[in-house]
């Protein structure tokens, strides 16, 4: 095992009497970014926190290649975190905020300086060292609260959600320098986040989160591509996965009114998955009635009811305007259909 | 929208009128009488509006005929010990109870607010048998766990440990620091600071004790040093414990020198202008301390991190 990679065997964390982490076990790469995805109050915090030392574990080991961890006070396991709030010191400067871990650890005025500017030219803040967090946009708060987590030259980096206080055009720019600089540094990166886009973009392997479990941990491709429960199918893609109740027949799959909705074999009851941008306007197929639809400049997405109700969202190229209450038939795309079990939501 | 701002403006004006008045009436009595001689006060028969040509007399007085000049030292040396000791503790206190989560957090912050509820007025006699021999406890201690009657055996005779602190400025300072009040101010204070703060200082490796000095004290300086003139101010009017605790002259703080200034001969009419004089002498340093700091004080008050 590489020597920052993370393992998680069987992490466990309550609060009293509320289990928040039921037995967690996960390797987390060396070297690799890796984004702990899910909704707010899944946990995912609280792993964070406990990977960083900041929580103790109520059961279970920690390693870091193969160094048990879990006992370790923050700074002797050699990572750094970086806040959602930039918790920068307000009353330093930019260089003493950078500097404090260093000037805590005892390194020598001359060398801390170098780091200290070293860390700042990285993330492209060498001329505000001298200001205070208060006299700092945004971006640049942000920036300063990362060169203070790279200057000690951690081997595993770990992320509170840090762009969640950024406008959307920040927020895409800074996505943008951390995955560069993650490349750079080489250090583990453990990125926390609600926002799938983040962790689409950002993640070599996305962990996602429900209920403090783990509900599938995978390339962000696998996870879009083939979802392990219906959860994940709706959490990642926006709009979001469809999910129809169905009936398999054997040679098809119909709607409870009978409406063939595709000719894959099937028998049982099913839930059956499709990506709205893998739907087709076609002359003649499945049936609808436009309830609403959105143009969002590249594309469009419609909003569609079925002979039997159910709702369909289909994203389209097609710049035609469409008017509610107007009837077009499509077609599901084979390839892309994923099928699920209507009761655990697993998939098939 | 149009408001009456005017009517407004001058309500706020004879209301603030009314107020300086109230409060400078008393203070401008004290000036006038303290401006005449003794002769010329007992002539006019009590306290008046007649101005002397007799205050640099009398405050020439108050310097070189009585005590009060050294007992201004001993007010300056215990309101600091005062406003310092209560400042320390209330922060130590209020940095443990705010970010250390503990099931018994709820019962260490009621016993400390209890203290409140207990001013030191109301223990006078308590505290006087304390601090007459702070070694009490040790001696309670010893007995019980019959460490006395042990020692008595080895060295043949009953040992009590004496150790007063009466007539010491800290004898008379610890029991008027030992009230929690500040905890209120600071505990609001801590909680208006960014919550991710103490764990970014645990990330870069700090110590709680170091947290609490290199990050917390600083950010706190703005309420520290309001309280700490607030303090200051409390520990100089005291009266009734350092009139029970110290005993001697020289060990009294200026308040109570000022009040001995009255009667000292119980059949002649007391000096009132030279008692005026005293007053203005004493009150002073805490006019010009609040006059100084004022800004501070209200900025400190304000309960929030700028």
């Amino acid at each position: 095992m590489a020597d920052n990679a993370i393992a998680l065997n069987d992490v466990r964390k309550a609060y009293g009497d509320t289990l928040v982490i039921p037995g967690l076990t996960a390797e987390i790469g060396g070297g690799q970014f890796t984004v702990i995805l899910g909704p707010s109050g899944c946990g995912k915090s609280t792993l964070l926190n406990m990977i960083a030392g900041l929580e103790r574990v109520t059961s279970g080991t920690i390693r870091f290649g193969s160094r048990e961890v879990q006992e370790l006070a923050p700074k002797d396991r050699g990572c750094a975190m970086v806040f959602q709030n930039y918790a920068l010191y307000p009353h330093m400067t930019i260089r003493n905020n950078i500097g404090y871990a260093l000037k805590v650890a005892r390194v020598p005025k001359e060398e801390r300086r170098k780091r200290v500017e070293t860390a700042a030219e990285s993330v492209g803040l060498r001329g505000l060292l001298d200001r205070r967090p208060s006299e700092l946009s945004g971006g640049q708060r942000q920036r300063a609260a990362v060169a203070r987590a790279i200057v000690r030259e951690p081997s595993v980096l770990l992320f509170d959600e840090p762009l969640s206080n950024l406008d959307a055009k920040l927020r895409h720019g800074m996505r943008m320098e951390l995955a560069r600089l993650h490349d750079r540094i080489g250090a583990t990166s453990v990125f926390v986040t609600h926002d799938q886009v983040e962790a689409m973009t950002l993640a070599d392997k996305v962990m996602l989160l429900n209920n403090g479990e783990i509900v599938q941990y995978a390339a962000p491709s696998e996870l879009y591509e083939n979802p392990a429960t219906t959860f994940v199918a709706t959490f990642i893609g926006a709009p979001a996965m469809n999910l129809l109740g169905a009936d398999g027949e054997g040679a098809g799959i119909r709607l409870q009114d009978g409406t063939l909705l595709t000719t894959t074999p099937f028998r049982g009851p099913v839930t059956l998955g499709i990506r709205p941008e893998n739907i087709e306007i076609v002359p003649d197929g499945i049936p609808c009635r436009i309830v609403y639809s959105e143009s969002l400049g590249s594309h469009s997405v419609i909003v569609a009811a079925l002979a039997d109700g159910q709702e369909l969202r289909i994203a389209t190229q097609l710049g035609r305007r469409m008017t509610p209450g107007e009837t077009f038939s499509v077609r599901f795309m084979k390839g892309a259909i994923r099928l699920f079990d209507p009761a655990s939501g697993k998939r098939h | 929208m149009v408001e009456d701002t005017r009517g407004i403006d001058r309500t706020a004006f004879v209301i603030l009128v009314i107020g300086v008045a109230f409060i400078l009436t008393p203070i401008v009595i004290a000036f006038l009488t303290a401006s005449l001689s003794y002769e010329e006060f007992v002539s006019a028969g009590g306290i008046g509006l007649n101005v002397g040509s007799s205050f640099l007399d009398n405050m020439r007085r108050i310097v070189t005929e009585t005590r009060l000049p050294g007992q201004l030292w001993n007010s300056i040396v215990i309101s600091l010990l005062v406003a310092g000791i209560k400042c320390a503790f209330a922060f130590t206190a209020t940095f443990a109870l705010v970010f250390y989560e503990s099931r018994w957090n709820w019962i260490i912050f009621s016993l400390t607010i209890a203290t409140v509820m207990l001013p030191l007025e109301l223990l006078v006699i308590t505290t006087y048998q304390i601090v007459a021999n702070v070694a009490m406890p040790l001696n309670w201690l010893l007995q019980i766990t019959g460490l006395a009657w042990l020692s008595e055996q080895v060295v043949g005779a009953k040992h009590e440990y004496k150790l007063s602190l009466l007539d010491t400025y800290i004898g008379v300072a610890l029991p008027i620091a030992t009230s929690s009040t500040s905890v209120f101010i600071y505990r609001q204070f801590f909680l208006s600071l960014p919550k991710d703060l103490p764990r970014a200082a645990a990330m870069d490796g700090a110590s709680p004790f170091r947290f609490m000095i290199d990050i917390l004290l600083p950010l706190s300086w703005t309420p520290l040093v309001a309280t700490f003139m607030f303090w200051f101010i409390g520990g100089w009017t005291q009266y009734l414990w350092p009139l029970v605790a110290a005993a001697t002259p020289d060990a009294q703080p200026a308040v109570v020198g000022l009040a001995k200034l009255a009667n000292t001969e119980p059949d002649r009419i007391p000096d009132v202008p030279l008692l005026m004089a005293g007053a203005l002498f004493v009150s002073f340093i805490p006019v010009v301390l609040i006059g100084v700091m004022q800004r501070q004080i209200v900025r400190g008050l304000n309960l929030s991190e700028k």
